[in-house]
């Protein structure tokens, strides 16, 4: 019998230390704010309609230039290529699984001796190239969204409050991530809904809470709410 | 007046001009401003002049710009990216890493063609950051004296390099070495190493391990860029003034040197020599094989006779060592495939090793045998933050290893204490959860585990401890011979027969500045009295 008892004192230590030790998440020094703790940024919403498809898509216009600090802009700077990436997730109030996401990448690379920032952008609808002369200038391309659509209006619930959940990483390592954000602005403008099979869905709790430590240099925010 | 009104302002427009020039040569971060509404033409010849050398001191490029190639057209702006020609490298940040050893990691040539988008940049400050020499690594540009030509500039910050790699501290139960049996005794060890002594990226390493009448010593020193190759070597030496405990049940000892009555049969032996090893990538920084040969002698003192009670039979018991003094020399090969992310906390990736090992007989070694070892570990990150590991071990022995060769029970099963530099601290059998026959053997000809542990982040931080996991794992193990499968001993049936049984863990694994350190409370459990007698 003596196995036996030693089992259960086995088990009732590990049923007791599971309890104690936090449910999800470390204590971390680093933690990433939860959903309604995520820092609020103001965006601009505005409602396009195309008369050809009648189609309505929702477009936001928001700023993450905060993701450029005096360290990364050394790193823009710095000869290599960095890369900003960007995804919106347009997410229900109160729900954790996104509705649409749109997505957008900045390559910059400086070039040394003709004193220009080159970029490649790609987002929804596609991939240009592009210049900057400072560092002014890749922040107005590279880290603000003007106008990007996000959602087609048919995916969105009428009377419900919506918002965007925004990830910025500079540097993204994993290569993996790197290929899915590509594959999905090759998707065309405007066909941002996300379905259970498509590359970057995931819930709240996984985009947003759960700590993102590969790239650089990590941007999470939310907008206000916007009900259809 | 007015020819001065003129020439001044000819002055000032000339000082406005200089001052402008300046000012855009000082770098693009101090060019802040509105961006123009058309770029600059990709042909388009710079207004600025190029910039001065680098510093010629320590961190100076690598060869003399004066040398570099007449002026030459700018590599053209390939698919892939822009080009330049490579005129020098440049370390800052050094202060104790000489800048030639941050330099063997840069596998760029001066005077080649540098792109901007090689995946070798990126892979350059993984392998320094691989080294355990530098906290932080960045690769940059900056413009070379000649258009078109670019320094690779690379700033490390230093860490801590004295690296505690491993530490022992536990209980155990061990016998006199009159053989008879003592309750509890306690045993320590430290691994500890200076990775980068002087500067030099040579690593100087020590490890002791102690317990009651037992000594093992370990110094190694080890270069990760032997004779400026990519071969990594080692030369080890080591000590070991062992012990070893025999006998399962009734062992009946002739030992002339002792009177009283044995419960076990000891086995002295002391071990001196020395190993060197040779490293290289295989195909990527994540893959490598190592070639050892080692060289020892052997002293041992073991009784005149001795047996035990095997199952239901008595039979002579094997120490798996000759008396008197032999030579054991053997040559190796290891493949390691490290994919983690984290070599102590790695939420993700592969650890796989195989090791295949022979001893060299023809050339005077006394021990003709072979091994194969196959260990693979799997790390998963799991949705909710938490990590779970898998891992398989397998291993055989073919032919006479001597005993620390062989598969000890106490490595597989983590309510025993493991091994240490090879000594073995407790005299007591495996625990038995299964009623089999592993509380029959001791050491085997051949192992196998399969483990899964699962990881609770607790903590994650920046300074001085990097992270606080608990853990928990379980697993099943098997330690057999050749004789425990193909004659079990007598007394077992069915499955019984089998020398397999459960092992399992709780604790606390540690990331700190100083080295990783994993507190179980296996070690402590294995006090409780769990059936691990024999038949």
């Amino acid at each position: 019998m003596t196995h036996t008892r030693t089992f259960a004192i086995f088990f009732s230590a590990l049923v007791a230390l599971a309890v104690v030790a936090p449910p999800r998440t470390a204590r971390a020094d680093d933690d990433p704010p939860k959903q309604e703790e995520l820092p609020r940024r103001q965006a601009n919403f505005a409602w396009d309609k195309n008369e050809k498809t009648k189609q309505t898509l929702l477009r936001a216009s928001f700023s993450y230039r905060d993701v450029i600090d005096k360290a990364m802009a050394d790193k823009l700077a710095s000869g290599l290529p960095t890369v900003i990436a960007m995804r919106a997730y347009v997410l229900r109030e109160g729900e954790a699984n996104p509705v649409a996401l749109a997505v957008r990448t900045c390559r910059v690379v400086y070039d040394l001796w003709d004193e220009v920032y080159r970029l490649k952008i790609s987002g929804p609808g596609g991939e240009r190239d592009s210049a900057a002369l400072n560092l002014e200038g890749v922040l107005r391309q590279c880290a603000e969204a003007r106008d990007l659509p996000v959602a087609d209006r048919s995916l969105l619930t009428t009377g419900k409050p919506h918002f965007l959940g925004v990830i910025v990483e500079i540097n993204p390592v994993s290569p993996q991530m790197l290929a899915q954000m590509r594959q999905w602005v090759s998707r065309p403008a405007g066909s941002t809904g996300i379905g259970p099979g498509d590359a970057l869905f995931g819930s709240f709790v996984g985009l947003f809470v759960r700590q993102i430590g590969n790239a650089d240099r990590t941007l999470r925010f939310r907008t206000q709410s916007l009900t259809p | 007046m007015l020819p001065r009104v003129r020439r001044l302002a000819a002055i000032m427009a000339g000082i406005i001009a200089a001052c402008a020039t300046r000012h855009a040569s000082a770098g693009p971060l101090k060019t802040w401003g509105a961006e123009p509404p058309d770029p600059p033409e990709e042909s388009q010849p710079s207004p600025v002049a190029p910039p001065p050398p680098p510093p010629s001191s320590l961190g100076a490029p690598v060869g003399d710009p004066g040398e570099a190639e007449p002026p030459a057209p700018r590599p053209p702006v390939g698919p892939g990216g822009l080009r330049y020609m490579l005129e020098g490298i440049e370390v800052r940040g050094n202060t104790t890493t000489l800048a030639r050893v941050i330099l063997r990691f840069v596998p760029f040539q001066r005077g080649a063609v540098l792109d901007v988008d090689d995946k070798e940049l990126q892979l350059t400050r993984f392998r320094l950051l691989g080294t355990g020499f530098f906290r932080d690594v960045q690769l940059s540009l900056r413009r070379g004296t000649k258009r078109g030509f670019v320094v690779l500039v690379v700033d490390v910050v230093e860490r801590n390099t004295i690296v505690v790699n491993d530490l022992w501290l536990g209980l155990s139960a061990d016998a006199e070495p009159n053989g008879r049996a003592r309750p509890l005794t306690a045993f320590g060890g430290l691994d500890v190493s200076e990775q980068n002594l002087a500067g030099t990226g040579v690593a100087l390493g020590g490890a002791i391990a102690l317990a009651d009448r037992q000594l093992a010593l370990r110094t190694r020193l080890s270069d990760q860029s032997f004779l400026r190759s990519s071969w990594t070597t080692e030369a080890q030496l080591l000590y070991n003034n062992a012990k070893d405990f025999f006998g399962n049940r009734n062992a009946l000892v002739d030992d002339p040197t002792q009177k009283v009555a044995q419960d076990f049969a000891v086995v002295s032996y002391r071990r001196f020599g020395g190993k060197v090893s040779a490293g290289h990538e295989v195909g990527s920084v994540a893959t490598r094989v190592f070639f050892d040969y080692r060289l020892e002698k052997i002293d041992a003192s073991l009784p005149l006779a001795a047996s035990h009670k095997r199952g239901l039979d008595i039979e002579p018991i094997d120490f798996d060592l000759p008396p008197g003094s032999s030579i054991l020399s053997t040559v190796s090969a290891t493949l390691v495939h490290d994919t983690r992310d984290e070599p102590f906390l790695p939420t993700k990736g592969w650890h796989v090793l195989g090791l295949a090992e022979a001893s060299l007989t023809p050339l005077g070694s006394d021990y003709p045998y072979a091994k194969l070892v196959l260990r693979g570990s799997r790390w998963m990150p799991l949705p909710w933050d938490h990590v779970l590991r898998l891992e398989g071990i397998f291993g055989s022995v073919f032919g006479n290893a001597p005993l620390f060769e062989k598969f000890y029970v106490g490595d597989y099963t983590d309510l025993r204490p493991h091994r240490a530099l090879d000594l073995a601290f407790d005299r007591r059998a495996a625990p038995n959860f299964f009623n089999t026959a592993i509380s029959e053997v001791r050491y085997g000809d051949y192992a196998a585990r399969l483990n899964a542990e699962y990881r609770i982040p607790l903590y994650r931080g920046r300074q001085t401890i990097y992270g606080v996991d608990f853990f928990g794992s379980v697993g099943l193990y098997a330690v057999a011979n050749g004789r425990d499968i193909s004659r079990p001993a007598r007394g077992y049936s069915g499955f019984q027969k089998m020398p397999i049984d459960l092992t399992f863990n709780l604790g606390l694994r540690m990331d700190t500045a100083a080295g990783g350190i994993a507190l179980g409370i296996a070690n402590f459990l294995g006090f409780i009295p769990i059936r691990s007698e024999a038949q």
